[in-house]
């Protein structure tokens, strides 16, 4: 869709035009609550544009689906809610592991377990970052808008594909689910973001290779490259190793490869933060409610600000640091009993006070409750 | 510098076509130029159960997209009267289901109740009554133009149903064409 003109659209509409618009040539997913209408616009326009949507018997092959379509060569995702997040977590990590480009959306509901499916949370904060075992690379970007939504699931697919890696795209029940009057526009050749294929030599090809960038070249399926790709830990040669020098190098590249770009990575956004000594760190909804309550107390003459991490994971925290410079409480927003808060006191806790204000009630914060937690630490 | 945003919500029991509603409205509002931000809750069952849905109208994009304080309100059950209770302005406009909500909602604003549902069982189907009270709604908020619900129906409308949704609108105009002669 390309269009100048503004239309109303549903959060996981947009994320489904986004996938398309990105290039998304291979869904798999198995529909859960609040998610569905990713799966059922992927069902729809995916064929239209010559790309292939596969009802899966459950998350887990959904997810195994998606990581050897990507190893297949396709730009590929998923989208689930808490439940099928759990569940799609061994192959995540296989997909972190063999380094398969994907994009997995996870719109957050009430949990734990089936919890409350209709109900938004931001619960999944932690599953997102440690949700699969051992040490892995993450990235995981939350949007907090339609128009947001678009644009970052545009960005998911580019960081995927440059980056060889599993990006999670973490959206609130409320998101996935709000319709917001948005402009959409095309993104070109260089938003959408190109895999690194292998070239030259077929001779002496090594399919995990150390590279200066961190990012071995992939061989295209048919190209005649000698590849192997395995969750067991490998070698440059990608077959398994426990040689403690190697395993140690291999990793090293493995878990560097995201700091290394961590410029392409981070994106954050702080609103009226220069001189504000109150500071509100949130994401998605929450921070929606938080630039109200933000406004609300600068009208009153009270140095609020506004601190978003667009991408949650790895945690801006240079950025943190530097919106936080006059801050002397910080406040964090959440539909959690608290995770994102643990982010929050690792990076910005010393010297400061940080406070949660936490709803698992199926509800979102409401800007008055952030407002008023504003109001008390002036006070 | 934006006006104050227009807050309308359109609540009942689910299957009553609350959210379908919402969208005919965020769509008329598009068409006016207007800035949507429309949101819904509802129970995980596909009849039944608390369902409201909500338009939040702005001329930019809201920082807050959901209803805090209503200015609109309408209620097809009395299952969804006490999830708006503590959120409805002194001037707002409220109107309830004579059949199905039983005890409507007091305070300051005004509430109105009217046939809404009854109106749709004479057309023939009990299911076009939000269709009925979404014009009655329109016509007494004075919220948009005259002719633009009806046009973006007949868009929207599947055809075997147009007759029907447009005979909706019809009983919805005049019913708020009566209580209006009736208030005077």
């Amino acid at each position: 869709m390309n269009t100048q003109t503004p239309v109303n659209l549903q959060g996981n509409h947009a994320c489904a035009l986004g996938a398309i618009a990105a290039g998304c040539t291979f869904y798999a997913g198995y529909p859960i609550t609040p998610s569905s209408e990713i799966a059922e616009h992927m069902a729809r326009e995916l064929p239209k544009v010559g790309g292939v949507f596969i009802q899966m018997e459950d998350e887990i092959a959904s997810m195994a689906a998606v990581t050897g379509a990507s190893m297949g060569g396709a730009r590929a995702m998923t989208a689930t809610s808490g439940p099928g997040f759990s569940l799609k977590q061994e192959n995540l990590g296989l997909a972190a592991m063999m380094e398969a480009p994907c994009v997995v959306v996870d719109v957050m509901r009430g949990g734990p377990s089936t919890g409350m499916p209709t109900r938004p949370s931001q619960s999944d904060v932690m599953q997102a970052r440690w949700g699969s075992h051992g040490d892995r690379p993450v990235i995981a970007i939350a949007p907090a808008s339609v128009p947001e939504v678009y644009a970052e699931t545009i960005r998911a697919f580019s960081l995927a594909e440059r980056l060889r890696t599993p990006v999670i795209l973490l959206v609130d029940e409320v998101i996935g689910h709000l319709v917001e009057t948005v402009t959409l526009h095309e993104p070109d050749e260089a938003e959408k973001g190109a895999r690194k294929w292998a070239e030259g030599s077929r001779e002496g090809f090594l399919p995990y290779a150390i590279t200066e960038d961190g990012i071995p070249p992939m061989p295209r399926p048919g190209d005649g490259y000698r590849a192997h790709a395995t969750g067991l830990t490998h070698g440059e040669n990608g077959f398994p190793t426990q040689k403690p020098e190697e395993v140690a190098r291999v990793m090293n590249r493995l878990l560097g490869k995201i700091e290394k770009h961590r410029d392409i990575i981070d994106k954050w956004e702080c609103v009226d933060c220069e001189d504000a000594e109150i500071l509100v760190v949130a994401i998605g909804i929450s921070a929606r409610a938080a630039r109200a309550a933000v406004r609300e107390a600068r009208s009153r003459g009270i140095p609020a600000g506004l601190f978003r991490p667009i991408t949650l994971w790895p945690f801006p925290e240079e950025a943190a640091k530097r919106a936080a410079a006059n801050a002397r409480t910080v406040i964090v927003p959440e539909m959690n009993a608290g995770q994102l808060v643990l982010e929050v006191e690792r990076v910005l806790g010393c010297g400061r006070n940080v406070r949660p204000v936490n709803r698992i009630d199926g509800e979102p914060v409401a800007p008055a409750e952030i407002l008023q937690a504003i109001e008390e630490a002036k006070a | 510098m934006s006006t104050r945003q227009t807050e309308i919500r359109l609540s009942g029991s689910g299957g009553q076509g609350l959210i379908l509603s919402a969208r005919i409205l965020a769509e008329c509002f598009l068409r006016q130029g207007r800035k949507v931000a429309q949101s819904q809750s509802y129970e995980p069952t596909s009849r039944g159960g608390l369902s409201r849905a909500d338009v939040v109208v702005s001329d930019d994009i809201p920082d807050y997209p959901l209803a805090t304080a209503l200015d609109y309100l309408v209620v097809l059950d009395q299952c969804a009267v006490e999830a708006s209770r503590d959120m409805i302005r002194d001037d707002a406009l409220v109107l309830v289901d004579a059949e199905r909500v039983t005890e409507p909602l007091k305070g300051r604003f005004r509430t109105v109740s009217l046939p809404f549902i009854a109106r749709a069982r004479a057309l023939g189907n009990e299911r076009v009554a939000n269709i009925v009270a979404l014009a009655t709604l329109i016509e007494l908020g004075d919220l948009l133009p005259e002719g633009l619900l009806e046009e973006v129906v007949r868009a929207r409308a599947p055809r075997r149903y147009l007759e029907l949704n447009l005979d909706a609108l019809a009983a919805g105009r005049e019913l708020a064409r009566r209580e209006r002669a009736d208030a005077q």
